[in-house]
């Protein structure tokens, strides 16, 4: 694959933003900085989240009540808004990862098919 | 608003939080403060794209689409402002019709009375279900109980928290003589218990209403309602306390009803109320009780009307239980009816949330048949209005194409399609309002025939909600097929088609919605067209009736005297001198009088008794009689066939004589010569009140226009016992209504008190008694007409879409020697085709439905063959019309124009 070696971060798919923020908000609330930042760090910062996008994607979340935002304190005692998972949300991630795995698997069966 | 702002505020306060938190790490990591800055900036990517996506996902995203939806579809309807007229046209006419008939069905039947809690309110009458000997008599309109039965059920009952009692002080609308200031005028009032404000709970608007006390020591006082206040005495606020004269007698005005209260019968409206109370002046429905006896001791006459406010908790099963009971108490003690015969009667216990329901019972079907009537036209008015936004589509096929190629979901088309009906809806339904308003005051002049119906009809919440919802079901209506069927594209060809040639599958289907809409429209048109024909036919058969008499260049007019305290032989003697003065009025040409006014709809009716007769217990020998003057018969031009007619020469101290009509003659002697023998009214005969017949007249129409002319007797007035009002006929010369003003002063000159009631000519009159034919006949003439110039336009849309499509086709047969003639024919049989697709389709329906309306006929059967023949006639005549032009041009098509089309 000529890609892998001209580009090492690939841009995100539509709507796979929105799983990996779930995801993220599993382990405790986090407000926006710390979920980008968690997103690099945990696929090894191969999955470039450009940082502005998180936000229409968390109030969408939001909006679908995924998630829910408080006010809270950041580490350096400073105010910031939190996000966390409702318990909605949390169905929902199941519900995603299922999808996306099966999204995952047909598409890797269509580019490597020998090795099936 | 301000809620977005916070939330516009706090997403900064996030990204910026953000920006910082990225420096920071950015600075942990060595970089120089700036570069760091710079750095997390860029990470976070543009913060105004970013804060407008946030934007885009709060939004009230459906709102916001719906503003671009309608600012596009004002701008596409901008673009094609003749296809926008003509649709807003057709709706509004369709919206509108609907709207006017149902703010009459609002005020008829669905408008709750103007009262507190209406619901607690039930009307109480008595129902007899057969006939009673020496039961109570009725003065047959909606009567409910004697007065001393009144009187027993408001002081106790377990029913109802309060009782009311009520009675009009006349039949007609205009039945009291009232004197304000020395001006002799007539007017409508209602004489009612002291309670009947408070137990309506109703307050006054001026001054005070009516009280318990008014009733108990009977004191004249009255209080006028907010009409009457208005036009007899300019809202002036210094009415109360000023007297004037009702029925002879002084009345001080004390307080004014409310704008809204209109009595507790919607259509009338009384002028004033007074108490209950026994009064020389003022009697229950305007009878003068024979001498010696009162309508308030009387047990056995019941004219009291009643209502009561039920108590919380009870049901209206027990109540009626409860008041059965009572009711056959009050029979077998008051009126002495034994148990059985006491069973005959029950009570009905109605809600009067409404009001009484008499002019419902007039009015009920009538606005019903007009409410289908109104359906229907805007039913075609749909079709049409989704006919023409089909071919709207169909041109906007590559715009639509376009937009579904880039990406547009169809449901999304779909709805901006609907928004644009919907606004054309609304300003249908806009239009329709106002045209409504002017409709509906039209429709109550047709319903009353020219004399004022006092009927609130007014916008309402409800009109207005059946307006805005009739409006949105007609945009779905007509707006849904063409949506959906222009959105369902094949987009190759669609996005390559030029203007208009070229076939494909899907358009072929498409065709055909067009053509099934042109059906529709046909079918129902068919429906109102032969509705129209019956309903114009029934009239004309009324109108052209021989009526046995001949009512042109004849004055009517009324006058009640009793009201001037005139009684007996100087009651008499007061007609005999009116009539010598009225005859001798230059341009009359003769002069009569009668009890009742012929085709006025009243009637006198009694069994009759003939001399050696012998009568059948189950055979109908009720007969119809009239108390006439001298020379009635020859002023009303009724032929005499037999015998002499009544003149001057009969009197109340000469023998006692009457005419009959021929119908009566045979009824009663068959083949035997009716002249010299004799009758009387009444179930058995009695020589001393039998009356001698000395003519036999042809047979003439009495009480209205329909139906055979009855079994009729004429007897002298002077002869008749007990009169009261009289109507007299008087025959002109010329025009009736240019001895108006002089039969006035003859009037006045015999007694200036006396006020003329019911003034017009027997012309009138008839017409009065045909309202509701002819509100039917104009009214289904008009959405007949209506009906045929929409679908009309229907079908020339979709004949001219037709030909334009098969422009190609008609260019090959042209090439290949087809005749113009032949093309004509073609296109012709296509429209001809279509129009008797709707006619099979229709005619069915509309046999069925004539059904429904058979009651209203006159002269033809419901399935009347010519009508029904006459009707799709039209239709084809109109579709030729409306298909000639598009055939023309199909039959000049130039073949070499035609082909270079592909």
């Amino acid at each position: 694959m000529s890609t892998r070696e001209e580009r090492d971060r690939i841009e995100l798919l539509q709507g796979t933003l929105d799983l990996l923020i779930l995801r993220t908000l599993l382990f405790g609330p986090a407000h926006g900085h710390a979920i980008a930042k968690a997103i690099e760090r945990d696929s090894e910062n191969v999955l470039q989240v450009e940082q502005g996008s998180l936000y229409p994607a968390l109030h969408r979340l939001i909006k679908r009540g995924w998630i829910s935002a408080e006010a809270g304190t950041s580490e350096n005692n400073r105010r910031a808004k939190y996000y966390r998972l409702t318990a909605k949300g949390r169905k929902q991630l199941n519900i995603e990862r299922t999808k996306w795995d099966k999204l995952a698997g047909a598409i890797a069966r269509i580019l490597r098919p020998a090795e099936q | 608003m301000k809620r977005r702002k916070r939330m516009l505020e706090e997403l900064d306060q996030d990204i910026r939080d953000h920006i910082e938190a990225e420096t920071r790490d950015n600075i942990e990591r060595g970089m120089p403060p700036e570069e760091a800055r710079y750095a997390a900036e860029r990470a976070f990517g543009n913060t105004a794209l970013v804060k407008e996506e946030v934007r885009a996902v709060w939004e009230w995203q459906w709102l916001e689409r719906l503003g671009q939806d309608l600012r596009y579809g004002l701008r596409m309807l901008a673009k094609a402002p003749g296809l926008a007229v003509v649709v807003v046209l057709s709706l509004a006419l369709g919206i509108g019709a609907n709207i006017a008939i149902f703010s009459l069905v609002d005020a008829v039947m669905l408008r709750m009375l103007p009262v507190k809690d209406p619901q607690q309110l039930f009307s109480l009458s008595s129902n007899q279900t057969k006939p009673v000997r020496g039961g109570p008599g009725y003065s047959g309109y909606g009567i409910s109980l004697s007065y001393s039965g009144f009187e027993r059920l408001r002081q106790q009952n377990d029913v109802f928290s309060s009782v009311v009692g009520f009675v009009p002080l006349g039949f007609g609308p205009e039945s009291v003589a009232v004197n304000i200031d020395g001006q002799p005028s007539l007017a409508g009032g209602e004489m009612v218990s002291g309670n009947y404000f408070t137990g309506l709970g109703v307050s006054a608007i001026l001054g005070r209403l009516l009280t318990s006390e008014d009733e108990e020591h009977a004191t004249r006082v009255t209080v006028l309602s907010y009409g009457y206040w208005t036009h007899k005495f300019g809202r002036d606020p210094a009415v109360v306390g000023k007297t004037i004269a009702l029925g002879g007698e002084p009345y001080t005005i004390v307080g004014v009803a409310p704008p809204e209260f209109f009595g507790v019968e919607p259509g009338r409206a009384p002028d004033f109320w007074v108490p209950l109370a026994e009064e020389p002046g003022l009697t229950p429905w305007g009878v003068q009780p024979p001498k010696g006896q009162s309508f308030f001791t009387a047990k056995n006459w019941w004219w009291l009307m009643i209502m009561g406010r039920m108590k919380p908790g009870v049901s209206r099963e027990q109540a009626r239980a409860g008041l059965d009971v009572w009711l056959r108490q009050t029979l077998t003690g008051e009126s002495g009816l034994s148990q059985a015969e006491a069973q005959a009667f029950v009570m009905k216990l109605e809600p009067a949330s409404r009001g009484l329901d008499n002019l419902r019972g007039e009015f009920s079907q009538p606005l019903r048949i007009l409410m289908g009537l109104v359906g229907l036209v805007l039913l075609i008015a749909c079709a049409n209005v989704a006919a023409l936004l089909l071919a709207r589509a169909r041109a906007r096929r590559r715009e639509i194409a376009m937009r579904l190629a880039l990406g547009a979901s169809r449901t999304r088309l779909v709805r901006q399609l609907l928004t644009e009906s919907l606004l054309l809806a609304a300003a249908g339904g806009l239009c329709g309002m106002a045209l409504a308003g002017w409709g509906a005051r039209v429709l109550l002049l047709l319903m009353s025939g020219g004399a004022s119906l006092p009927l609130e009809v007014h916008t309402n919440l409800t009109v207005v909600g059946f307006a805005a919802g009739v409006s949105m079901l007609a945009g779905i209506l007509f707006g849904l097929a063409p949506a959906l069927g222009s959105t369902r594209l094949n987009l190759n060809p669609a996005l390559k088609e030029n203007a208009d040639g070229g076939f494909d599958e899907g358009r072929m289907r498409r065709w055909s919605l067009g053509k099934s809409l042109v059906v529709a429209q046909v079918a129902f048109s068919l429906l109102l067209v032969a509705g129209a024909g019956l309903f114009v036919r029934t009239l004309m058969n009324l109108e052209h009736q021989n009526l046995g008499f001949d009512p042109r260049g004849l004055l009517l007019f009324g006058v009640n005297p009793t009201q001037n305290g005139y009684e007996g032989p100087r009651l008499i003697s007061l007609y005999d001198r009116l009539l010598q003065r009225i005859r001798a009025l230059p341009g009359v040409r003769a002069a009569s009088l009668s009890a009742i006014a012929p085709i006025s709809g009243w009637f006198n009716s009694s069994p009759i008794s003939v001399e050696g007769g012998q009568t059948k217990a189950d055979e109908n020998l009720n007969a119809l009689w009239n108390a006439v003057g001298p020379d009635f018969l020859n002023t009303m031009g009724i032929r005499l066939v037999l015998g002499r007619g009544i003149g001057d020469h009969d009197t109340s101290t000469s023998p006692r004589v009457a005419v009959v009509n021929q119908a009566l003659a045979r009824k009663f002697f068959g083949n035997l010569d009716p002249l010299g023998r004799s009758f009387n009214f009444g179930r058995a005969f009695k020589p001393d009140e039998a009356y001698e017949i000395v003519g036999v007249v042809e047979d003439a129409k009495y009480t209205d226009m329909r139906g055979e002319a009855p079994m009729t007797a004429y007897i002298p007035f002077s002869q008749a016992g007990e009169i009261g009002a009289m109507h007299f006929e008087v025959r002109t010369a010329g025009d009736p209504a240019f001895l108006i003003p002089s039969l006035r002063r003859a009037v006045l000159e015999v007694d200036s008190d006396l006020a003329l009631s019911e003034l017009k000519t027997q012309s009138q009159q008839i017409d009065e008694s045909l309202v509701e034919e002819r509100l039917f006949a104009k009214l289904s003439s008009f959405f007949g007409v209506l009906a045929l110039g929409l679908a009309a336009i229907g079908l020339y849309g979709t004949m001219t879409y037709s030909v334009t499509r098969k422009t190609n086709e008609i260019g090959i047969r042209v090439a290949l020697g087809a005749r113009e003639s032949q093309i004509l024919r073609m296109v012709l049989g296509e429209a001809f085709a279509l129009v008797l697709i709707g006619a099979a389709l229709g005619l069915p329906l509309a046999l069925a439905t004539a059904r429904l309306v058979a009651s209203k006929l006159y002269g033809l059967k419901a399935s009347d063959p010519l009508t029904f023949s006459l009707a799709i006639g039209l239709q084809l005549a109109v579709a030729t019309l409306a298909a000639y032009l598009p055939a023309r041009r199909a039959s000049r098509v130039d073949p070499m124009v035609a082909l270079r089309c592909e």
